[in-house]
């Protein structure tokens, strides 16, 4: 098989690149060539002007061009910090003395200080990842590339990564990027984007993102602001088409002509109020958690209160994000919901019965309440994609035909073709995977689909997939669907409810109008509105009048042209 | 993910004992053990004692701590008690009914074998309590470096010792994610014959193999980005040096090696 294909290219000393493109296209296959760790089968690689197929080079290739991976718990190797820092430092043999200076050093750059003697098992994901760039930078390269440094973090721990790569940047180290984001990739000074092992595109981020349909025939995917530039332009307005960032986007409607008619909409009810409001009636309530609490390890020296008097009431057929940060208590919450965690205290009512009361009842319950876990694939066992899918049906007693009938339709829902069904799972694609594991749960029939992270570490093209298979899904079986995320702009695109997390609390419950219109308070308890509410707030702040409840691409389209006539 | 677990019992406090080399402590240990089981009198086991109690003492470990292994281990103690004083030899009949005979050398015999297992893992206790995981690992290459000279991969032994005490929790975090992905899909883990559990734990067994085997991957991988080519000119940066602090717990020890013979 052929991963990479006839690249040409050159970087820099000193330059930020980005590297886009979807699954597959020979991204981390090219990364691992500038150091060595992969060789050319033809074609030479110069890094620092030596030959990475020398064999002689290979340790000060390796030095000189570092390399960050995506799973930051899969390249720690040492059980305290400082150690794991020194790893490499000591495989350069570096004498005692100047190590631990070297690893302080590294510390302070990733603003880990005091951290040292941490074990990286109690870190967040986002701290272990600034870790493993410490790691590298105290070896002190030249260059270091990042292989989706962000897929596998929270909003939090992407923000404190992103700002560490920063702070590289600014001290004049290469930095090659790899990445799904692109609000990450608009910041290189240089975009590639790779595509079957080939490079397509290769220029500044305002000329690669300008191109969008171009972009989304690659299956990446733009920032909000540039697709709502694109879809202005559309619609015969002259905006700037490389338009990428909110600021931009601001400094460019605010020298517009500008209706201030007052906007008409409802009033909002505020956060204060909607706290206590419940959903729906608790009788009629599909599930209803009362009073939930629950205590992790109750009586030892680690107890922790993971959930603190949870009250939420879900409408039978609706479809509500969750949302909150790592550690706010989200996994917790909904493993309650299928009795795989049970409360401290309280009780939750599906169809207005206690799932607790009798154990006999449990497998009832987990056929009802259809959990997919982040990460689904992580649990594929079997030999094909079918036998895998008929997994959770068997365990519910069916059999035969009837068996085969709802392994047909999951697979159909998930839309994988029967040429696949007879493949090993292990054998597809990481979208394709996904969607497996997710036709695992779907072919129990659950009247209840809990998503967790559903997207998480998919290529845009993937993300896009799974999102329009569930909102199919709600639409066509009409089952109440949960979706867990920290992505904004997923949750934004689906749920008609939100519920936000906070330290094992219930902070907020809205519609999405309703809670992102308080982007400010969601940062500040290091969540994120999608970008449209902040180009909103932004407006708002210049005093234009503006709808305040906008938060996804075509209603700020609808919106600003009505507000530009 | 909301539960931490953590291998060993180290418990990260300040101390005398804690400062010292860890391989100070392993042969201290290892001694400590030896002199345990010379020891046969009582004055011995009560000299012994206040040399364990008393390092406890600076060592600064809440003695709850201290007992733990003793009390995980505490049915072991009473079923080796029981058996010793119901089958080990003697002639001074103490009890005798039905076809049981205790007699006072049993008795004792029993008693002291007990104190020995009690006091043996105490002394283990303090060791692993004041030595984390890794230093332990550092002291056992280090001990074993002379075999390095016959070819014998202390290092790469070490190595591994190193990253199996760094993924264990890591893995057990895994396996605690499938097991629960796995039973939100009907997998049910505690009934059914041994068969049949045994065939319940594929589900689980499997992507926790292919998982371990991906993370090996991805860590090898990382491990060669950052210039591992195993112990080739090789630096640490905790390198274990000798204090004035060893030498005297090692003359402690040795005192007390020395009492023990010569009482």
């Amino acid at each position: 098989m052929t991963a990479l294909d006839k690249i040409d290219m050159e970087i820099e000393q000193g330059s930020f690149v980005a590297i886009l493109g979807q699954n597959g296209s020979g991204k981390s296959t090219l990364a691992k060539h500038f150091n060595a760790l992969l060789l050319p089968s033809s074609g030479t690689v110069w890094v620092d002007g030596l030959d990475t197929s020398n064999g002689e080079h290979t340790w000060k290739v390796r030095q000189s061009c570092g390399m960050v991976f995506q799973n930051p718990d899969n390249q720690i190797i040492a059980t305290t910090v400082e150690e794991d820092i020194a790893f490499g430092l000591e495989n350069l043999g570096i004498p005692s003395a100047q190590i631990r200076e070297k690893v302080n050093a590294a510390l302070a750059t990733v603003n880990m200080e005091g951290h040292g003697r941490d074990t990286p098992g109690f870190l967040s994901g986002g701290q272990k990842q600034r870790i493993a760039i410490a790691g590298i930078i105290a070896m002190r390269p030249q260059c270091i590339v990042f292989d989706e440094p962000t897929a596998m973090l929270d909003p939090i721990g992407r923000a404190g990564v992103i700002s560490a790569i920063n702070t590289l940047v600014s001290e004049g180290i290469t930095v090659i990027l790899i990445t799904h984001f692109m609000e990450e990739a608009i910041r290189a000074q240089r975009v590639i984007v790779m595509n079957d092992g080939q490079i397509v595109m290769d220029d500044t981020p305002k000329n690669i993102f300008s191109q969008v349909d171009k972009i989304k025939s690659l299956g990446l995917d733009v920032p909000q602001i540039t697709e709502l530039a694109h879809g202005l332009i559309h619609h015969d307005i002259n905006a700037p088409k490389d338009i990428l960032t909110i600021e931009d986007m601001l400094l460019y409607l605010q020298k517009q002509k500008w209706n201030q008619e007052k906007p008409n909409q409802e009033k909002m009810f505020s956060l204060a109020d909607s706290e206590s409001a419940s959903f729906v009636d608790k009788k009629t309530a599909h599930i209803s958690i009362q009073n939930l609490t629950h205590v992790y390890s109750e009586g030892t020296a680690f107890e922790k209160l993971a959930l603190e008097d949870i009250n939420i009431d879900i409408e039978r057929g609706s479809f509500v994000g969750i949302i909150g940060h790592t550690g706010s208590g989200k996994s917790t919450l909904i493993q309650h919901l299928n009795s795989l965690l049970k409360p401290s205290s309280g009780k939750i009512f599906l169809n207005n019965k206690d799932i607790n009361e009798d154990k006999e009842n449990l497998k009832s319950v987990r056929q009802r309440v259809g959990l997919v876990f982040q990460y689904p694939e992580h649990q594929l066992f079997e030999t094909t994609v079918y036998k895998d899918v008929a997994f959770g049906p068997i365990n519910m007693g069916f059999s035969g035909e009837e068996l085969k009938k709802k392994v047909e339709k999951a697979l159909e829902l998930v839309a994988l073709s029967p040429d696949l069904h007879e493949k090993s799972p292990f054998n597809l694609s990481g979208g394709q995977k996904r969607r497996a594991a997710i036709a695992g749960i779907l072919a129990m029939e659950p009247e209840v689909l809990i998503l967790d992270e559903p997207t998480a570490g998919l290529d845009p093209k993937g993300r896009d997939e799974i999102l329009q298979q569930i909102d199919i899904l709600h639409k066509k079986t009409n089952n109440t669907i949960i979706l867990v995320s920290h992505s904004m702009e997923d949750v934004a695109r689906l749920a008609e409810k939100i519920i936000v997390l906070q330290d094992g609390k219930v902070k907020y419950t809205g519609t999405p109008k309703q809670v992102f219109s308080y982007a400010k308070e969601l940062e500040e308890i290091g969540l994120a509105a999608p970008q449209i509410s902040y180009l909103i707030k932004g407006l708002e702040e210049a005093g234009m009048s503006i709808r305040s409840d906008i938060f996804t691409v075509p209603e700020a389209i609808e919106e600003i042209l009505r507000r530009l006539e | 993910m909301n539960f931490k677990i953590t291998l060993g019992q180290y418990y990260p406090v300040h101390s005398p004992i804690h400062s010292l080399d860890p391989r100070v402590k392993l042969i201290a240990t290892i001694n400590f053990i030896v002199v345990l089981f010379i020891a046969s009198t009582v004055v011995e086991y009560a000299i012994i004692a206040a040399f364990l109690f008393g390092s406890i003492k600076i060592a600064n470990v809440p003695i709850m701590f201290v007992m733990r292994g003793v009390r995980a281990l505490m049915y072991i103690i009473a079923f080796t008690m029981i058996l010793n004083t119901l089958f080990a030899p003697g002639e001074t009949v103490l009890v005798q009914f039905w076809r049981i005979t205790i007699t006072l050398e049993a008795l004792q015999w029993a008693i002291q074998m007990s104190v020995r297992l009690i006091m043996l893992l105490i002394s283990s206790s303090v060791l692993t309590l004041t030595t984390s995981p890794i230093s332990l690992t550092g002291a056992i290459e280090s001990l074993l470096g002379p075999f390095k000279k016959i070819n014998a991969p202390v290092h790469e032994i070490a190595m591994m010792m190193t990253i199996a005490l760094r993924f264990i929790p890591t893995l057990l975090e895994e396996m605690d994610k499938i097991t629960k992905a796995q039973m939100a899909r009907g997998a049910g883990f505690d009934t059914g014959s041994i068969s049949k559990r045994v065939k319940n734990l594929i589900p689980v067994l499997v992507p926790l193999f292919v998982s371990a085997f991906r993370r090996a991957d991805e860590l090898a991988m990382a491990m060669d980005a950052r210039c591992y080519r195993g112990d080739v000119n090789r630096t640490k940066m905790n390198e274990l040096m000798y204090t004035k602090a060893d030498f005297v717990a090692l003359c402690f020890i040795f005192l007390l090696t020395a009492v023990i013979l010569i009482v």
